[in-house]
Order: C-alpha cells, then sequence, then structure tokens
C-alpha cells in the first residue's frame, strides 16, 4: 500500500508519501498563497526523490476542511484527479483530526482549533491515549467563548493545536484548567498527519463523492441566531 | 485625513499613483461612492503607481482581478454582489488577507462593513461642482 497524502488547508502546503504506515518521504512548503502553482510539482518532486512511479500509487488521502477556502478547492481538486486519473480510492480527512495526528503518542486531550476570524474558531476534541487519537466531539464552527464550556469536562493536561491554537490560549487560559500550547514544530497541519489520519480511518471511497467540508454556519443558522440576538435586545 | 479635488480622470489616476507610493504590503483599501464615482479609475491609477503594466477594469463579473506587480501584488475586488458572510468567505477574501505580497483595493466596500473591523484605508469619491470634479477623502493612519 502506497498512500500519497496532501493538504493545502491553510497558507502551507504539503504532500507526504506513505508505505505500509511507515513515511517515505515529505515535502512542505509555506511561501504564501502559491498553493495552485506548488502543490503539483511538490507531488512530482516527492515522487521522483522517493523513486516511486505514480501508478505505483495505491490510495490518496487530502484534507477536506474546515480551513482556506481557496485553499481546500485546489487541495481537493488535485486529490480527487489524482485518485480518479489513477483509479485508486481517495480518502477525505478533517483538517481538525488531522491536527489531532500531530500530538499522537502523547497524552490527554487534543483541542484543535482554526482560527475563523472574528472571535469564531472551527474546533474539536479528542483523546489521546495509548498512541491512538479518538474523536470527542464532531467538528464544530462557534465562538470562542463556546469552546470554553466545552473544555471544562475534558481530560488534562489539554493540548491547543491549530493555526487558532495561540489565540484560543491567550483568551482560555485564566478559565481553563491545565491548558497547554502544543509545541509549536507540531501545532499546523502537516500530509504525513492527514496520511497517519486516513490509515486509521480506513474510510475510502471514489474521487467523485468527496466534497469540501467548509463548516460555515449555513444563512437559515445565521439569519436565525441574528434574530434571536434581536429578541434577546429588545 | 486628507481631501483632494480633480477634474478629469487622468488628475484621478494622477492622484492615485501618487498615493501608491506611500501603499505597503497588507493595506486594505475600501472604496466609498456611489456608480461611476471613478473607482476603477482611481484603482487604474494605484496600479500605474504600483509599475503594473496590465490594462486594469472593473472586476464586477469576476469579483475579484489580481494584478502582480514588482512590489506588491494588488488585488482589485468588486463586493457588489456579495450579500453576507458566506459570499465573502467563498470569494477567497480572507486568503487573500493572509498574503503577505497583498495590497487589496475593494469597491463597494459597504457590503461587507462586518468584515472591515481592522485598521485599513477609506478612499471616498464623491462628485464635485463641476461634471468632471471629483472630491476624494482619504483616511487611514498618519501616511494620509
Amino acid at each position: 500500500m502506497k498512500l500519497l497524502s496532501l493538504d493545502a488547508s491553510s497558507k502551507a502546503a504539503s504532500c507526504a508519501l506513505a508505505e505500509d504506515g511507515r513515511l517515505l518521504g515529505e515535502y512542505y512548503a509555506d511561501c504564501g498563497l502559491t498553493h495552485s502553482q506548488t502543490l503539483l510539482p511538490m507531488v512530482r518532486q516527492l515522487l521522483d526523490t522517493t523513486g516511486t512511479k505514480t501508478e505505483e500509487i495505491t490510495h490518496v488521502a487530502v484534507s477536506k476542511g474546515p480551513g482556506s477556502f481557496t485553499g481546500l478547492r485546489i487541495g481537493l481538486a488535485a486529490a480527487k484527479s489524482l485518485a480518479a486519473g489513477l483509479h485508486v480510492p481517495l480518502c477525505g480527512v478533517s483538517t481538525l483530526l488531522s491536527l489531532a495526528y500531530n500530538l499522537r503518542g502523547m497524552r490527554g486531550t487534543a483541542c484543535t482549533v482554526l482560527d475563523a476570524r472574528r472571535g469564531q474558531v472551527y474546533y474539536a476534541l479528542f483523546a489521546l491515549k495509548d498512541g491512538a487519537v479518538r474523536r470527542l466531539c464532531e467538528d464544530r464552527a462557534g465562538p470562542i467563548g463556546e469552546l470554553r464550556q466545552e473544555l471544562k469536562n475534558v481530560e488534562p493536561p489539554l493540548f491547543l493545536v491549530g493555526d487558532g491554537a495561540m489565540l484560543c490560549y491567550n483568551s482560555l487560559q485564566e478559565t481553563t484548567e491545565g491548558l497547554a500550547l502544543s509545541p509549536e514544530h507540531l501545532r499546523l497541519q502537516r500530509a504525513s498527519s492527514v496520511g497517519y489520519a486516513a490509515l486509521a480511518l480506513g474510510e475510502w471511497d471514489s474521487a467523485g463523492a468527496l466534497v469540501p467540508s467548509y463548516l460555515r454556519l449555513s444563512q437559515a443558522e445565521r439569519e436565525l441566531l441574528e434574530k434571536e440576538k434581536k429578541e434577546a435586545n429588545s | 485625513m486628507t481631501t483632494y479635488h480633480t477634474h478629469s480622470p487622468q488628475e484621478t489616476e494622477t492622484l492615485a499613483a501618487t498615493v501608491a507610493q506611500h501603499l505597503r504590503a497588507g493595506d486594505v483599501i475600501a472604496y466609498r461612492g456611489t456608480l461611476g464615482a471613478g473607482k476603477t479609475c482611481f484603482t487604474r491609477g494605484l496600479a500605474a503607481g504600483l509599475g503594473i503594466k496590465s490594462a486594469v477594469s472593473s472586476p464586477t463579473f469576476a469579483l475579484v482581478h489580481e494584478y502582480r506587480g514588482e512590489r506588491l501584488t494588488l488585488y482589485h475586488f468588486d463586493m457588489y454582489r456579495i450579500e453576507g458572510e458566506d459570499d465573502l468567505y467563498s470569494t477567497g477574501f480572507y486568503d487573500y488577507l493572509s498574503d503577505p505580497r497583498a495590497l487589496l483595493a475593494i469597491e463597494w466596500s459597504e457590503n461587507i462593513d462586518f468584515a472591515l473591523d481592522f485598521p485599513h484605508i477609506t478612499v471616498e469619491i464623491a462628485p464635485g461642482a463641476e461634471e468632471d470634479e471629483r472630491v476624494i477623502t482619504i483616511k487611514g493612519d498618519g501616511r494620509f
């Protein structure tokens, strides 16, 4: 089994190749919004360096969101076309789950969090134990205050991972016991973690079936919230 | 805050080209002004001031046009059809904001007031007393 995994869900992009769960190579670039120009050349380089023919790839995985709108579309378009062209199965991995895999092997709780701007975050919680990552809640979008409530009932230590980690640490550290920032080199998305998460999930499907998970509140939900807010104020 | 009076589209472009010399990566320009005020004209001057050779046209249809300069990349947005947070997210607006070389110029910025909660530059273009006269008010930090 040769798994090619891709991540373009943020301003950095990366790709990784693993064989039967062992990482053969990984390529990471954080040089601005150039994923449409860099992602596939990175894959080409990675395959060349590891002496892998394109046809040897048996599985493809990609982070499917939440994250940067443009980045997700580039990542999914690349992963879907590779999987379709090679006739191999594809696994879409939640960006928040892949971030929890950055910390596998540690013990405690991973709170993976991405900045959705204006005090809103995308977040999810995962139990880390015995080298495994177990999901504690679905991927969510909401205000940081909502996350504060969620963090009350989880097992410490509690590690913040993702580009919203510092933001949440600054606003939650005083009220949340056992809150810690994950080490900086483990804090952001990596294609290898997307690959490890896909292997654990084992949810392979056809290239056509995968859709991005932007995780935005729907317009209807937002209008309802606005309405409730207005009613509460009057 | 500074107010200028221009008397032709050419003068507006020249003024914008001068303003461009004071701009840097990360700046966001929010235009205020009705249809035909001269927002695209001002952007054409910005592009010229940044040394961009390509022709600048209104991004109404495509929502955003990208112009690569030597120093900065100019992203010219038209928010006329943007009706909320989801629309804005799907223009890639937030991705452009985090681009380290980006300068954003936004037409119909009134439609995304909810998202402009960070320091930015406002360029208001209003008709003057004469037909081709424009009153251009630029607000921002100490540079303007």
